[in-house]
Formats: structure tokens, C-alpha cells, sequence
């Protein structure tokens, strides 16, 4: 049998996504330099992101090669797919602004 | 990453030299996981196109305009609760108490239910202000489109992860589920739980 987690864990985990949350809601509305606001927010994604995986869907206690072949891949094809797409989107940008 | 094992398996080399699962895990564990990693770069795809769009269109609307972020804000906290308490009920069920995995369980599916009932209350308020899948009033027609699109499929699982709790909870009551079944629908809505993780920050946000 698995060893359960403490239900501690579980709620530390729930303080902190909540936090996080909120310090995206006061990103956006506060009066930052738009890549300062996004790399905050980005950040934030990914750590609550990872809070979850981790904790919620257990990974952090699970065998590498579980967590290579899940997270590693899942991520690996989206980075992959967005950085394909979005130098065209780009593209698109210029092409209209320089019409 | 630890390297215990939850049976007597093999860990390291030699758990690839056959007759064990590598990934130290039951089968229907891992058909979960690749399930969701399919999901995953489901709405992967959507996020890309609409990266995309994003990144071609000098204009998009100001969410600030179009949406209350308190009440985007609320939603958050009501499905991440919600995976807080799929989490309590997946843990309970390990230490064999299934009757209050039951009730945690109902619990966690009545967050969903509230989650959805605040994405219907959104798609009314925004159809009443003339969005529609085509077109919208705030000058970008692909805004709504994606809105739609992507929250449309994001409810829509949620709503699936509804219909699945119910039934665990009915099956844990007759005594036909286990603790490994709670396992598996709590992998699912924290999946749920972790798509809006990035649409609420692609999309609302960003």
C-alpha cells in the first residue's frame, strides 16, 4: 500500500496556490512594466503548475522514469509546438505592420 | 526523485530487465497519466493557436473590460479548493476510510458543479453583450472565438470529472470502489485543476 501523504501536505499545497494566485490578480492590475508583469506571471504559472504535479498528482514521489515519461515529454512537445508556431505569429505582425 | 518502491519491485536497472512495470506503478495508474498526457497537449495545441493569434494581432481587448478578475479570482479558488479536497479524499481512501472519502469526494464534485455554474454565469454575460463565436464588440473576432472555444472544452471536462465523482462516490458507498479508484479520478481533476492553471493565466492574464 502506498504511504498516504499527511493531509498537512495537501493543505500547505492549497495555501500556497491560493497566494500564488492572488499575486497574479495584484500583477495584473498593478502599474509594472509589461515584461516585468509577464515574466511574473509566467513564473507564477509555472510554480503553481508545479505544486500541483508534484504534490496533487503525487510525482514528487514517484519513479523518474514515471515522471520523465509524463512531464518531460508533455512539456517537451509543448515547448516544442509553441516554439514552431510563434516566430510565424511574428511574422504576421510585421507583415501587417508593414503594409 | 526518491527512489522507494510502493511493492517489492525492483528499483534501478533492473526494473527494465522484464516481468516488472519500470514505472512501479499499476497499469491503470499509468493509463491515466498517458490519458492526461494526451489531454494535455489537447489544450497544448489551443494555447499554441492561440499564442499565435496573440502574436499576429497588435490589438486584443483589455480583460479588465470585458471580465470581473474577482470573479475570475472566485472561480480559481473554488476548483483549486476543490483539488485540495480530491486530494484529502484520495488520502483518506489510503488509510481506509472510505466513508469519509465518500463525503469529500460529493464535496469535491459540488466545487465543480459551483465552477461551472460561474462559467455559465460568464458565457451569459458575454453572449448578452454580443459575443459570439464569429464576432464580438470589442473589435477582435478571434477574442471570443478562442474564449469560447477553449473554456467550452475546459468546462466540458470539468463537467466529465463532475460525472465521475458522482459515481465514485455512489460506487464507494456500495462498497465498489477502492482507494486506488480515488486515486484515479483525483489524477483527473487535478488535471482539471491544472489546465486552467494556464488558461487563467494565458488567457485572463496575459
Amino acid at each position: 500500500m502506498v504511504n498516504p501523504m499527511r493531509y498537512r501536505t495537501y493543505w500547505i499545497s492549497w495555501g500556497a496556490l491560493l497566494a500564488l494566485t492572488l499575486v497574479m490578480l495584484l500583477t495584473e492590475t498593478a502599474p509594472l512594466y509589461h515584461a516585468i508583469a509577464l515574466g511574473l506571471l509566467v513564473i507564477a504559472m509555472l510554480v503553481k503548475a508545479t505544486v500541483i504535479v508534484a504534490w496533487f498528482m503525487h510525482m514528487r514521489f514517484e519513479r523518474a522514469a514515471l515522471v520523465v515519461s509524463v512531464v518531460g515529454a508533455t512539456v517537451l512537445t509543448a515547448v516544442v509546438l509553441f516554439a514552431l508556431i510563434a516566430p510565424d505569429g511574428v511574422a504576421v505582425l510585421r507583415h501587417t505592420a508593414a503594409q | 526523485m526518491t527512489m522507494h518502491s510502493s511493492t517489492a519491485e525492483p528499483v534501478g536497472p533492473a526494473s527494465w530487465e522484464g516481468g516488472v512495470s519500470p514505472f512501479g506503478i499499476s497499469w491503470q495508474k499509468l493509463m491515466m497519466w498517458f490519458f492526461l498526457v494526451t489531454d494535455a497537449l489537447l489544450f497544448a495545441g489551443f494555447l499554441a493557436g492561440y499564442g499565435f493569434v496573440r502574436l499576429a494581432n497588435p490589438m486584443w481587448p483589455d480583460r479588465t473590460h470585458v471580465f470581473s478578475l474577482t470573479f475570475i479570482g472566485f472561480m480559481t479558488f473554488v476548483l483549486i479548493t476543490s483539488s485540495a479536497t480530491m486530494a484529502t479524499a484520495v488520502g483518506a481512501a489510503q488509510r481506509g476510510n472510505l466513508k469519509l472519502a465518500r463525503t469529500v469526494v460529493l464535496l469535491t464534485a459540488l466545487g465543480g458543479l459551483t465552477f461551472l455554474g460561474c462559467q455559465a454565469r460568464e458565457w451569459t454575460n458575454l453572449i448578452m453583450d454580443g459575443a459570439r463565436l464569429s464576432t464580438n464588440p470589442w473589435g477582435v473576432p478571434a477574442f471570443s472565438a478562442f474564449f469560447f472555444m477553449i473554456t467550452g472544452f475546459h468546462g466540458t471536462h470539468v463537467l466529465i470529472g463532475v460525472t465521475i465523482l458522482t459515481i465514485l462516490a455512489l460506487r464507494l458507498g456500495r462498497g465498489r470502489s477502492s482507494a486506488a479508484g480515488v486515486e484515479l479520478a483525483g489524477l483527473y481533476w487535478h488535471f482539471v485543476d491544472l489546465v486552467w492553471v494556464f488558461i487563467f493565466t494565458c488567457f485572463y492574464l496575459i
